[in-house]
């Protein structure tokens, strides 16, 4: 019988100091590491590629056997599976991000201990990447409708809000290392993996979806080593106090560029998706973030020289707010979008106002107006709604609308002989630290400025099959389906609202 | 739904098969990493403070029109990996655990179980663990998921007979008695046998920054050559005769792991010099395979020197089933059918032959 804590030491000497090479710093760190720590990973290889094989064998054997004999996808509330559309492809860009992260931790971090937690989390995030498009090819299969599911990875490289996903998930690993640790394992995975893969399977079982529980809950057996990898290396870093200062610059920056697009981005997928109600995305957002990762663990490291992220109050007073600010913009810019839209009932209406007092006067309005505009037959859409589109922030893409419209916190200002938009002080904040970060793509506007509405949808192939209904829907209704002939005659053009000098988003 | 969805795709459309339709593999696998020359026209987006995109094409010399055209020859995913390596890993426990109880392990020739099992296996284990180093990073910057994938694979492979070869040994201090694994790591780090193999494994994990050079050298020459010689047919070979039965089939599995790897190499290979059956056309395809040569070239003498200092290990073991010289030149003669296979020719110098 193995003495188990003599084989993890020994499979954790693997390090020695090297003679013959010098190293090639190809991801520079300002922090110190100690090169012995707290060992995260508990398992050796072959402990864990037992337990992964038997994880995988019960969920891929659930899917392909009982899941589908009992038609299971095709049961699911259609209000619910449209937003997995989106919403997978931009998760599985965070587990691709994730397992990039891992392998350049390996590298920059001298630590045998960290280095072995980092190689199965490595394995773990090509699970994950897999499992969610295995789930979304399944869709494309068994859902009522494939159409966005069979494109997933395609569409997502034009779309605003994948777009926004991908821009806050880069953090993983475009950066300093530790930065993308930070980014990954202490506010991603710790702070909302549980809102993502735990609550939402409540959400998808309550709206007839068995399917994403199954492979949802699988995911996140693997979470909590990599909670325990973010803990470990936060530990190992603030183990020198000469690293304090950087760290609490990193980690503000960090909470701020996951909250700014994850929250919004979940505002929406769970409040406004949900046919069969339950909780709100507010409660879980109190529960999960406030209560347990920062009451119950980041609160308690302020006595070792970690402080609560700068911007987390504000964040939390916006919380009441964004997601249904989102739900404005993804709503009526529905054309662009790759997935079919739902409006909203009266009771869902009178279930906003119990769970976000103050919601009527703010939304109904809108809602109220969607609801008139989802028959192509009365020929208006409800881009209509808005005079013009907000612009997108520089840093975190998102449209500069937050926390309201009518109490937003946009403004414009110039840099390098251009006008840049940003959503809040933080985001204003984090862009000129270092503006360099943030320059080098076009966003959404800038890039289909001059579109017409008609022919951005055909160049992004965001027809369905029979080359002239829109992928997209503002309704379910599958008598009243809009073709692209229904785009022409609204005559609608993109345009980039920076350009728009007279534009209402332009006020600073 | 009727109308126009009952038409609609039920499949990955933006996927172009390898065979006649979306395999699982490509379906889980294939642009999972986004590309402004694929799908992703807004460019990347964030730049770290030092000015780097989340990938560069600089991370190689070799230069592909679409880097995503790449398919393991293997199709593995990690479902299919894991399954693979644990039931490789189940065999090694299994044997190991039949070998405790039937008395075999205590059974092996003393000097062979010290000096080889002990001795010179043990420092593999470092051995391997450089290369994990190596090919984690590598996966990390490779310009497509297919190709990231299949280096992440290879990382683990390493890692995990890295672990295999520490717990093996754990397993015999249990079962002979006096038997200790002690000492490997100062050979791996003072033995002058084991410095030529240092210096090159790091080199390769440490200065190595080229995703595609490094799979070039550890496949197309390292493994056929040092591990061929200094793995496989000395441990592998030598362990039966010695009253060995477990650490050969540990080197067995290992060599599965190799021929997996040596494919995919090949596969990239043929893809970047434009010798793909039904490949697009590579315009830099002469340039790619003048770069690979100029691997080839430039570390065959490493990996040959690294192997020449391990010929006083095959004086070791009490049975002479082989030469050391013999071992060399058999595996100099594949390794050289290897590279001519794939239009190259082998980074032997002329002198050592």
């Amino acid at each position: 019988m193995r003495n188990l804590v003599d084989t993890h030491e020994r499979v954790k000497d693997f390090d020695w100091e090297p003679s013959y090479g010098r190293k090639v710093d190809r991801y520079p760190t300002k922090y110190k590491i100690p090169s012995k720590t707290k060992d995260p990973f508990r398992h050796l290889i072959r402990d864990y590629l037992a337990m992964e094989q038997e994880k995988d064998d019960r969920q891929y054997g659930a899917m392909e056997d009982a899941l589908a004999r009992s038609g299971a996808a095709a049961k699911a509330e259609e209000r619910w599976m449209e937003i997995l559309k989106p919403a997978l492809p931009i998760v599985n860009f965070g587990e691709y991000a994730a397992m990039k992260s891992c392998g350049q931790l390996i590298d920059a971090v001298d630590n045998a201990e960290l280095r072995q937690g980092y190689m199965a989390q490595m394995l773990d995030e090509v699970r994950h990447t897999n499992q969610e498009m295995y789930l979304s090819r399944y869709f494309a299969k068994h859902a009522q409708d494939p159409e966005g599911f069979a494109q997933g990875l395609k569409v997502r490289g034009t779309n605003m809000f994948n777009r926004a996903g991908r821009s806050a998930l880069e953090n993983f690993f475009v950066g300093d290392p530790i930065e993308g640790a930070l980014n990954l394992q202490v506010v991603a995975e710790t702070a909302y993996t549980n809102p993502i893969f735990v609550a939402m399977t409540e959400v998808a079982a309550t709206n007839g979806d068995q399917v994403t529980p199954s492979v949802f809950l699988s995911i996140q057996s693997d979470e909590a080593r990599h909670m325990a990898n973010g803990y470990s290396t936060l530990a190992a870093v603030m183990s020198n106090p000469d690293n304090l200062p950087a760290l609490q610059a990193d980690f503000d920056r960090a909470f701020w560029r996951q909250h700014a697009f994850l929250d919004p981005f979940l505002g929406v997928v769970y409040d406004y998706f949900q046919k069969n109600r339950t909780t709100s995305y507010k409660e879980k957002w109190d529960e999960w973030i406030n209560d347990d990762w920062i009451g119950s663990y980041i609160a308690k490291l302020e006595p070792f020289g970690l402080k609560v992220p700068v911007w987390f109050e504000e964040a939390k007073v916006r919380m009441h707010w964004v997601g249904h600010t989102a739900a404005l913009v993804a709503f009526s810019a529905w054309p662009q979008q790759f997935w079919r839209f739902d409006p909203l009932t009266n009771e869902d209406m009178d279930w906003f106002e119990l769970k976000y007092p103050g919601w009527y006067d703010n939304y109904g309005f809108f809602w109220e107006g969607y609801r008139e505009l989802t028959d192509p037959k009365d020929g208006a859409s409800t881009l209509s709604l808005f005079e013009s589109m907000p612009p997108l922030c520089r840093v975190c893409q998102m449209p500069t609308i937050f926390p309201r419209i009518d109490i937003s916190t946009c403004r414009i200002k110039e840099y390098a002989g251009k006008k840049h938009a940003f959503c809040s002080d933080a985001c204003d904040f984090i862009f000129h630290e270092d503006p360099q970060r943030y320059l080098g793509y076009d966003t959404w506007y800038e890039l289909f400025d001059g579109y017409s509405l008609d022919e951005y949808i055909i160049k992004n192939g965001l027809l369905r099959a029979d080359g002239k209904t829109l992928i997209a829907q503002p309704s379910l209704d599958r008598d009243k389906m809009w073709t692209i002939e229904d785009i022409k005659a609204l005559n609608y053009e993109i345009k980039n609202p920076l350009n728009d000098l007279t534009s209402d988003w332009v006020v600073a | 739904m009727t109308g126009v969805v009952a038409k609609a795709p039920r499949d990955f459309t933006y996927i172009p098969p390898r065979a006649r339709r979306v395999s699982e593999y490509e379906a889980v696998t294939c642009y999972t990493q986004p590309d402004p020359e694929v799908f992703d026209m807004q460019g990347w987006y964030l730049r770290t403070s030092e000015g780097r995109t989340a990938w560069q094409r600089e991370s190689t010399k070799l230069v592909h029109p679409h880097w995503f055209d790449f398919r393991d020859p293997a199709s593995h995913w990690q479902r299919t990996y894991v399954r693979m390596q644990g039931e490789q890993e189940r065999g090694i426990d299994r044997a190991t655990e039949d070998a405790a109880s039937s008395g075999a392990l205590r059974e092996m020739d003393p000097t062979w179980l010290a000096e080889i099992v002990g001795g010179h296996y043990r420092v593999w284990s470092f051995l391997e663990y450089g290369l994990f180093r190596a090919f984690a990073p590598a996966q990390r910057e490779a310009l497509s998921d297919t190709i990231g994938n299949v280096l992440c694979f290879e990382g683990v492979d390493r890692m995990r007979h890295a672990q295999a070869i520490v717990i093996y040994l754990m397993d015999l201090e249990g079962a002979v008695p006096g038997f200790r694994d002690a000492g490997g790591k100062q050979r791996w780090t003072d033995d002058p046998l084991y410095q030529p193999a240092r210096g090159l494994i790091e080199r390769l994990m440490l200065e190595t920054t080229d995703w595609a050079e490094l799979a070039v050298v550890t496949n197309l020459i390292l493994d056929p050559i040092l591990a061929e010689v200094g793995l496989s047919q000395l441990v592998r070979g030598f362990g039966p005769f010695h009253g060995d039965s477990v650490t050969p089939l540990i080197v067995s599995t290992v060599e599965r792991d190799r021929r997996r790897n040596l494919a995919w190499t090949e596969e990239f290979v043929r893809m970047v010099t434009g010798q793909s059956p039904r490949g697009r056309e590579v315009p830099a395809a002469e340039d790619n395979r003048a770069v690979i040569q100029q691997w080839l070239d430039v570390w065959t003498p490493l990996v040959l020197d690294a192997t020449h200092a391990l010929a006083p290990v095959y004086d070791l073991p009490p049975l002479q089933v082989a030469s050391f010289d013999d071992v060399l030149k058999r595996a100099l003669t594949r390794q050289e059918q290897i590279v001519s296979g794939l239009g190259l020719a082998s980074g032997v110098p002329s002198w050592t032959t």
